[in-house]
């Protein structure tokens, strides 16, 4: 059976482990909150509860989906929690899974998380995949280190202002490359370098932008219509699913995937026990590193992980002299667009 | 100022349970007991650890440390009408209103200087992701070691082992802290302790089973949860027994705790914990006697005393909280038959995601048992919005309505 007709995934975190799914001869489908589908969710989940996840659950209500073979959902957060049990419910034919995922990165936490990576592999050989082995999962990993160097050079492009459509054009990639399996989404990449390159001007202020998830690239064009030029950005549902992933070889494939994942830029969920509110120099690092003028962090409501730690990240903001500008949206474009006199008052403060 | 507090309220119960030491009311010793906790907690004599909700605070007890998870600080301000100048202070510093008011009071507490500063905090992540997050702030403010408990959401081979090891772990890390090694013989004798009061527990929730139950709505608030506190010590034991006899006895004499029981409720998740009128008048107004807390179920199996940590994250991952909505909608399926409940009440504690995101699930499931349920929209902890007359209105109706239905238990 080829890949193609094994079916698609579904997934909805930058935790879930991609090259397992996709050595299994499944497609990865990232469900994404862009949606016209009417709100309905809240039949089922609190209003207080992340606008992601009703997203998602507005989608699956509505039937707003593509055929998929089952639905792996990432113990990333209590909202992703209540997102798997939703999803069970209004969706009863299609099988879930919910990947445990520990808080921190140590030796402990991976072996745990390999264990759980392992448990997954076996429910997708339920599902119609093939049996994983280290080889086919090695092979798959390479193909995201693939896309993630494809993705690293448009990223450089952008910051180098010779991608046309910007920061806003990346977005649309990254969305469609969550929607294939790696190997398509690589050519799509490499047609699309083909097609960079020239210098398209720009003389925006250097931004760096982070936060959960921010998947409209409408959003990022109207922050770049406000002046800004991002330079660099840590989103969910950007770079952060396309970090390298390290396995190598003699049975510890799910070992490597765990603890690349664990590894990854940190969503604000995961911390370090010896190092609590690393949060902190992460985001700090990242503006340092894009030499960014200001950091603008968007994150949705009701993002409990996220609104605990953004107090400490604009207090240590302030302290480096980094001007910060704190958006909160609920995955509309509505809602960012309401922001727009505030983005364009805070890059027109930088210039 | 709560070092005072508490003495005061130590001898306060003290006193008036000498007043008649043969019919010690079970509510008023378990207050005591609660009352030692904070003082040994703001004494500054003992090591202090604040924990998540899952710590296993039997074993910190056997290593000599006054343990405590953060969320009791926010129920006790909220219980005696102080909480507003912290959630303010926590606002202030930019924690935003949507998140839950137990942490928000927490962290403005820490700001203030009113929380003891830890020897060291214990985090789990489970029951909740805000849970862990204000236990990562807090290190961060108190510039004390962390360790981080990761609780699996199923008690898998696999899940459970990676919880025992854990354990063991955060023992090592409680010996590093404290410089007193882990006594076996301390350790079994807490266990014990825990295993005797975990035999009464459930007796005692048997027993307020009973038709006429021998339970008040104000009787059973809060005491599952809060009993996990105790939990190693003689005093648990002490609690639980007091709890069971005084049932027992109401319970043999055909006593309810209420003269007239005409309704029976479960109550999920938490209670509204600052001082409100709305349980006293569902059972003044319609004879409704709150008989059932979600958290007030033993959901474990006895521990071995001799291997005590397998028992230990088997515990920590029992509870209803933790895992899939599924298993908790089966808990309160289960204790809705067993208590008879004609009707349930969800007071959605704004900014709770683990706990009210899944109100429409679990209203689903106790619908299905022919139990109704009310969502109300209320802060636990918050009690500057607090809509009392809406909340009655809605109340009222509520208590009318399933008055008027027969008992699905019938």
């Amino acid at each position: 059976m080829s890949s193609s007709t094994r079916g698609r995934i579904g997934f909805s975190c930058a935790y879930t482990p991609l090259p397992a799914i996709a050595a299994a001869g499944f497609v990865p489908h990232r469900i994404l909150p862009l949606s016209a589908s009417p709100d309905q969710a809240g039949r089922y989940l609190h209003d207080n509860l992340c606008p992601h996840v009703k997203r998602l659950v507005d989608r699956a209500m509505d039937d707003d989906l593509p055929p998929m073979a089952g639905m792996v959902v990432v113990n990333s957060c209590d909202a992703m929690r209540r997102l798997a049990d939703a999803w069970r419910h209004v969706r009863p034919k299609e099988p879930v899974f919910l990947l445990d995922l520990p808080a921190t990165g140590d030796a402990a936490a991976v072996a745990f998380f390999a264990t759980e990576i392992e448990r997954l592999a076996q429910a997708l050989d339920e599902w119609g995949g093939r049996a994983l082995e280290t080889g086919a999962l090695k092979h798959a990993a390479d193909r995201y280190n693939q896309l993630g160097a494809l993705f690293a050079t448009l990223r450089q492009q952008m910051v180098q202002g010779r991608l046309p459509g910007g920061r806003s054009r990346l977005q649309v990639l990254y969305n469609r490359a969550t929607e294939m399996g790696p190997a398509a989404a690589a050519d799509m990449l490499a047609a699309e370098l083909d097609a960079t390159g020239q210098d398209c001007g720009g003389d925006g202020v250097p931004i760096y932008l982070f936060g959960n998830v921010l998947a409209d690239p409408e959003a990022f064009a109207l922050i770049e219509a406000g002046g800004a030029r991002v330079v660099g950005d840590d989103f969910c549902t950007g770079s952060r699913l396309f970090s390298p992933v390290e396995i190598s070889g003699g049975g510890e494939g799910f070992k490597g995937l765990a603890r690349s994942l664990l590894k990854r830029p940190p969503c604000a969920r995961t911390f370090m026990a010896d190092k609590p509110g690393a949060l902190v120099d992460h985001v700090l690092a990242g503006a340092a590193a894009s030499a960014a003028r200001g950091v603008i962090g968007h994150t949705l409501k009701f993002c409990d992980p996220y609104l605990a730690r953004l107090p400490i990240v604009r207090d240590a903001l302030r302290d480096a002299g980094i001007p910060l500008l704190l958006l909160e949206g609920d995955c509309s474009l509505g809602s960012i667009g309401q922001q727009r006199t505030r983005i364009e008052a805070f890059i027109e403060m930088l210039r | 100022m709560m070092k005072s507090y508490f003495d005061d309220l130590v001898s306060g119960i003290e006193a008036r349970l000498a007043e008649d030491p043969e019919n010690r009311s079970p509510r008023k010793v378990y207050a005591l007991e609660v009352a030692r906790l904070g003082q040994r907690l703001y004494g500054e004599t003992e090591s202090v650890a604040w924990c998540g909700v899952t710590a296993p605070f039997d074993l910190l007890a056997a290593m000599g440390v006054t343990s405590c998870f953060v969320e009791f600080v926010g129920a006790m301000l909220a219980a005696t009408g102080m909480e507003g100048a912290f959630l303010e202070e926590a606002e202030h510093a930019g924690y935003g209103g949507d998140t839950c008011g137990y942490h928000r009071a927490v962290l403005g507490a820490a700001r203030k200087d009113l929380m003891p500063v830890p020897d060291f905090l214990i985090a789990t992540s489970s029951p909740c992701t805000g849970g862990l997050a204000v236990m990562e702030n807090l290190a961060r403010h108190f510039e004390k070691d962390l360790f981080v408990l990761n609780v699996p959401q199923e008690a898998s081979d696999a899940g459970v082992r990676y919880l025992a090891d854990q354990i063991r772990d955060m023992a090592a890390f409680v010996a590093d802290h404290t410089g007193q090694r882990l006594d076996p013989a301390r350790l079994r004798q807490a266990i014990d302790n825990t295993n005797r009061a975990r035999t009464l527990l459930e007796e005692a929730y048997q027993l307020a089973q009973h038709v006429p139950s021998p339970v008040t709505g104000r009787m059973m608030g809060n005491f599952g949860v809060v009993m996990a506190l105790l939990l190693g010590t003689e005093a648990a034991v002490t609690v639980a027994r007091t709890y069971r006899d005084a049932f027992a006895r109401r319970v043999e004499k055909g006593e309810g705790g209420l003269a007239r029981e005409n309704l029976r409720l479960l109550w999920i998740q938490n209670r509204i914990q600052f001082k409100n009128p709305l349980i006293e008048m569902l059972e003044k107004d319609f004879g409704a006697v709150v008989v059932a807390d979600e958290l007030n179920a033993i959901t474990w199996e006895a521990i071995d005393p001799d291997d005590p940590y397998e028992g230990l994250a088997r515990r920590a991952i029992s509870i209803p909280f933790n895992g899939q909505g599924r298993r908790r909608v089966d808990h309160l399926q289960k204790m809705a038959a067993s208590f008879k409940v004609n009707g349930a009440i969800n007071p959605c504690n704004w900014g709770c995601r683990q706990g009210t995101g899944a109100r429409g699930l679990i209203g689903e499931g106790l619908k299905a048992v022919g139990v109704p349920v009310l969502n109300l929209e209320v802060d636990c902890i918050d009690s500057r919005n607090f809509a009392e007359g809406q909340l009655r209105t809605r109340l009222e109706a509520f208590a009318e309505m399933i008055a008027g239905r027969p008992s699905p238990w019938h």
